[in-house]
């Protein structure tokens, strides 16, 4: 396992800019998501870790060598694709062993590891399996042991899940964090999927256009997005705009919003708050905590989802979005006019 | 499949060769870029080997010697003796007489085999449409003897009528599978949406399915076309030696030693063969992208 | 989906034959009987319509085995198809691996069209037209006489290499075609993940490209072989005295001699031999899959 640099990276095509100055650190051993919706350069971020792609300007380095001139096939990279690319002529031991017969391993030596790897990844029995006989999630164990058993110093992925249906795709999510566990081999992944960049990464990235714009833990992701872009893409939240001042954020209906330390003023325009974190109450209700930062809104829809109800409320023209976790209350009926209320604690101030 | 902007899978650093803008490479040079050159020069080089002998035959065919000695002198000189030539032109409408009755019949009788096909699944399909295969596949040279061995039997003998036949029977695979391939661009259920709205089978065949697959049917016809304008061998043994095609024609005044005028109509005969198909080909791509 | 079109409904079965009928009504007067008819020829001592006496007799295939010039024949029929068949594979796949993966974009499609195309215009023309390069004062023998500083005559035509070039030139647009389409259903994330575990190009061609494309080299193969072991006109035309084979011995059944028992017997052992050479090779390429 090695760490991975991406050091001011940058890619054009014609017109646009694939990437952007991106600057990155993958740390020894861990799993790294990077997330973005369509054209935000996350795959060509990937591809050029991989060496498909050659960056205009910037360096990347793997156990601090510099890779970004060399070609794939000397970068001992791993690699699985968004298609799996299995070999269709071969059958499943042959698919995995190709890494190793390419580097001319002893023969008695590939057995051995393929027989290690496919244990690892729970197919074996299906050493003589040929491909087309194999489900989507098989296949897509396959590809990984194949990535994995040359014991490359990276192991990327590209929109590994998103091939499978749901529930599968939540199995495999556990599948892959344990093997990348025991295999301790650095990893990034690619995806779309803000819950599975979540759910699965120790680390994500998040690109926007070419652009770098936060990375960290997934906690730190959620709680403090630095941008309006990554609080919305991120899970949800309410936007409101205003001006800072001491003390708080002037909001367009004139109320104060106030924030707590967590977040720190630098000229934001705009504050967000998680639906999930607010809360709701009629004027029949008892009174709300006096710190808490407070709205008047009216109830536009609900929505009972089980285990919580939506609120959709118009404030101010604007549409917010309230999540309350099911109390076994009734749903506030439509057309209500509705406090809500949130800790300080909870203003996220977002650029 | 992503079409990535980037190198092709096994270029290193290369700019892959296309109209598309690429990024330069840094590299001055690379394996890849050597070979990639030199690919691209071996496809050149074939297509010259391709073209080479049809090229100069049309040169030749302009050219004032009729020992077909260069140097080059221009004339149209047997252009016009061909257009004299009554033998020669006599046969060139004949061919093309049998080959548009050609593409008519074979137009007809495989897009209505296609639509079975495409329509229904019923016993024997698997084998109606294997057996698609032997008339393309056996040399025409067995096909031709055996056509005239049971033309003779059943008192039909040889001639235009029996050379319609065979051409036909040449054509119809090429035009089944033509036109089946387009059906399977076609959804079956603009044929069940027409039926819920009450057309009949020969309203939605006509209106409906027809007109959604033209590309494909003109694609076929065109090919059936090609087929029998160009076919040599089975015309040759159905041929009456009174009337010929073209292509059999060609043949005998070959074997008799020829004159340029050969050159010529051979020329006209390549420029209408590969400007139909080049008709054919842009009308199949465009049905193909809808 | 598959339903019954029109009301009243007809069975699946009715429906389909009565569309798919009169097509295969054609193949089955204009190919199949008259391979049937041509079988049962092939045990006749005579020509019935002359009025003499007939029987049915081996005599015909007999011949075969007792003359060893039909025997001889056919082995230099099934060589020459051997190697045209194998020239035109290698020179093919190049070509095909270049269109297919290197090449990309509005080129590519034009210069795929530009090698099919010679493949839709006249066999017969073709051939004739590598007359003007390979003859005596022609091409090839200016072009040598103007590069060699001695007078040189090269009259290519009228030999076996004439022959090989001539049908080369015919069938290589089908190697190319077939390896092609093979090769481009060959998705790119194969080569990348190849190249990804560190295979070199020569690796991932021996590994990957090659076994892939096998069917589709295959099947161009099979196309190049089997019409080229019957092959007449291009002997005839191309190779004069020399180019005595299998096809043209059987043309002379028909046309000059008339023995049409016998050229029906050659017919259907060459039939049967080309069948055996085919069913050969798809045993031996199954083997190699496992």
């Amino acid at each position: 396992m090695a760490e991975v640099n991406v050091i001011k990276v940058s890619k054009q095509y014609g017109e646009s800019r694939a990437l952007d100055d991106v600057s990155i650190r993958f740390a020894e051993g861990g799993l790294y998501g990077l997330l973005g919706p369509s054209g935000s350069g996350k795959t060509t971020l990937l591809r050029m870790i991989a060496g498909f792609v050659f960056p205009d300007s910037g360096q990347i380095r793997i156990d601090d060598q510099p890779v970004e001139r060399l070609p794939v096939e000397r970068r001992e990279i791993g690699m699985v694709f968004q298609n799996y690319a299995l070999f269709p002529n071969m059958n499943v031991a042959d698919n995995v062993a190709f890494g190793l017969s390419v580097r001319h391993v002893d023969k008695s030596e590939i057995k051995r590891r393929v027989g290690e790897v496919l244990d690892l990844v729970q197919l074996g029995s299906m050493h003589g399996r040929r491909i087309h006989q194999l489900s989507g999630g098989q296949r897509q164990r396959v590809a990984l042991a194949r990535a994995i058993v040359t014991r490359p110093r990276v192991l990327l992925l590209d929109e590994p899940l998103s091939a499978l249906d749901k529930s599968l795709r939540v199995d495999m999510q556990v599948e892959l964090r344990r093997i990348q566990r025991d295999v301790a081999i650095t990893t990034v992944f690619v995806t779309h999927d803000q819950e599975e960049a979540l759910t699965l990464s120790d680390r994500v990235g998040i690109l926007r256009d070419g652009k770098l714009i936060q990375e960290g833990t997934a906690r730190e992701l959620y709680d403090q997005p630095a941008s309006e872009f990554a609080a919305t893409f991120l899970g949800d939240a309410n936007i409101l705009n205003g001006r800072l001042e001491t003390g708080g954020m002037r909001i367009d209906d004139g109320s104060l919003i106030r924030f707590g330390s967590r977040s720190t003023a630098s000229n934001q325009t705009k504050c967000a708050v998680r639906p999930e974190k607010i809360a709701l109450a009629r004027a029949a209700d008892g009174p709300v905590p006096s710190a808490d930062n407070r709205l008047t809104a009216q109830v536009v829809h609900h929505v009972f989802a089980g285990i919580n109800s939506t609120y959709m409320l118009d404030w101010c023209g604007q549409r917010l979005k309230v999540h309350v976790q099911n109390s076994g209350d009734d749903l506030i009926p439509v057309g209500s006019k509705v406090t809500l209320s949130w800790s300080p604690d909870n203003t996220i101030l977002v650029h | 499949m992503k079409q990535h902007n980037t190198a092709g899978p096994l270029e290193l650093d290369s700019p892959t060769i296309s109209t598309a803008p690429h990024t330069p490479s840094r590299r001055p040079w690379s394996v890849g870029a050597a070979l990639g050159a030199i690919g691209y020069g071996y496809v050149v080089v074939v297509i010259g080997f391709l073209y080479l002998p049809i090229l100069v035959m049309a040169l030749m065919s302009a050219n004032a010697s009729p020992l077909y000695e260069l140097p080059f002198h221009f004339t149209i000189h047997w252009y016009q003796a061909l257009a004299d030539d009554g033998v020669l032109k006599a046969a060139a409408f004949r061919s093309i007489e049998i080959a548009l009755w050609t593409t008519l019949l074979s137009t007809i009788l495989g897009v209505m085999a296609s639509l079975a096909f495409f329509r229904y699944d019923f016993a024997g399909k698997r084998f109606l449409q294997a057996m698609l295969f032997p008339p393309m596949a056996i040399p025409w040279l067995i096909t031709g003897t055996a056509m005239l061995i049971f033309f003779f039997a059943i008192g039909i003998g040889r001639g235009l009528h029996a050379i319609l036949l065979g051409h036909v029977a040449l054509a119809l695979p090429y035009v089944i599978i033509v036109v089946g391939a387009r059906l399977r661009t076609f959804s079956p259920e603009l044929e069940l949406a027409a039926r819920s709205l009450g057309a009949s089978g020969w309203q939605i065949t006509w209106r409906v399915t027809l007109p959604a697959i033209a590309p494909g049917v003109v694609a076929g016809a065109l090919f059936a076309f090609a087929v029998s304008f160009d076919q040599f061998v089975v015309s040759y043994f159905l041929s009456d030696p009174g009337e010929t095609t073209l292509p059999v024609e060609i043949y005998s005044a070959i074997r008799k030693g020829f004159t340029p005028e050969i050159n010529a109509i051979s020329t006209i005969i390549i420029v209408v063969s590969m400007g139909t198909m080049l008709i054919v080909s842009r009308l199949y791509r465009f049905g193909g992208e809808q | 989906m598959k339903f019954a079109l029109s009301s009243p409904p007809g069975r699946p079965l009715v429906r389909a034959m009565t569309l798919a009928g009169p097509a295969y009504a054609w193949l089955l007067l204009a190919v199949f009987l008259p391979l049937s008819v041509m079988l049962f020829y092939s045990f006749m001592s005579d020509v019935p319509t002359s009025g003499g006496n007939w029987s049915l007799t081996f005599q015909n295939y007999l011949t075969f085995f007792d003359e060893p010039l039909y025997r001889k024949l056919m082995v230099r029929s099934l060589g020459l198809s051997a190697q045209v068949t194998l020239i035109c594979t290698v020179l093919g796949f190049p070509c095909a691996y270049m269109l297919a993966k290197v090449i990309r974009g509005r080129s590519r499609e034009a210069l795929f069209l530009l090698i099919i195309l010679p493949f839709w215009s006249n066999g017969l023309v073709r051939i004739f037209s590598w007359n003007m390069v390979l003859r005596s004062g022609g091409v090839v023998d200016w072009v040598l006489n103007h590069l060699w500083p001695w007078p040189v005559d090269t009259d290519l035509m009228f030999s076996y290499p004439a022959i090989v070039v001539g049908l080369v030139h015919s069938y290589l647009p089908y190697a190319v075609l077939t390896a092609y389409l093979s090769l481009q259903a060959i998705d790119d994330s194969l080569i990348e993940a190849a190249r990804s575990m560190g295979a070199g190009r020569l690796t991932i061609l021996r590994r990957l490209i090659l076994p892939l494309a096998m069917p589709g080299m295959l099947a161009g193969a099979v196309l190049t072989f089997v019409p080229v072991v019957g092959a007449f006109m291009e002997p005839r035309l191309l190779g004069g005295r020399k180019g005595t084979f299998i096809g043209t011995v059987i043309e002379d059944q028909f046309v000059a001699v008339f023995n049409w028992p016998l050229g029906a017997a050659l017919s259907f052992t060459l039939l049967a031999l080309v069948l055996a050479i085919l069913f050969i090779g798809m045993r031996l390429s199954r083997r190699n899959d496992k």
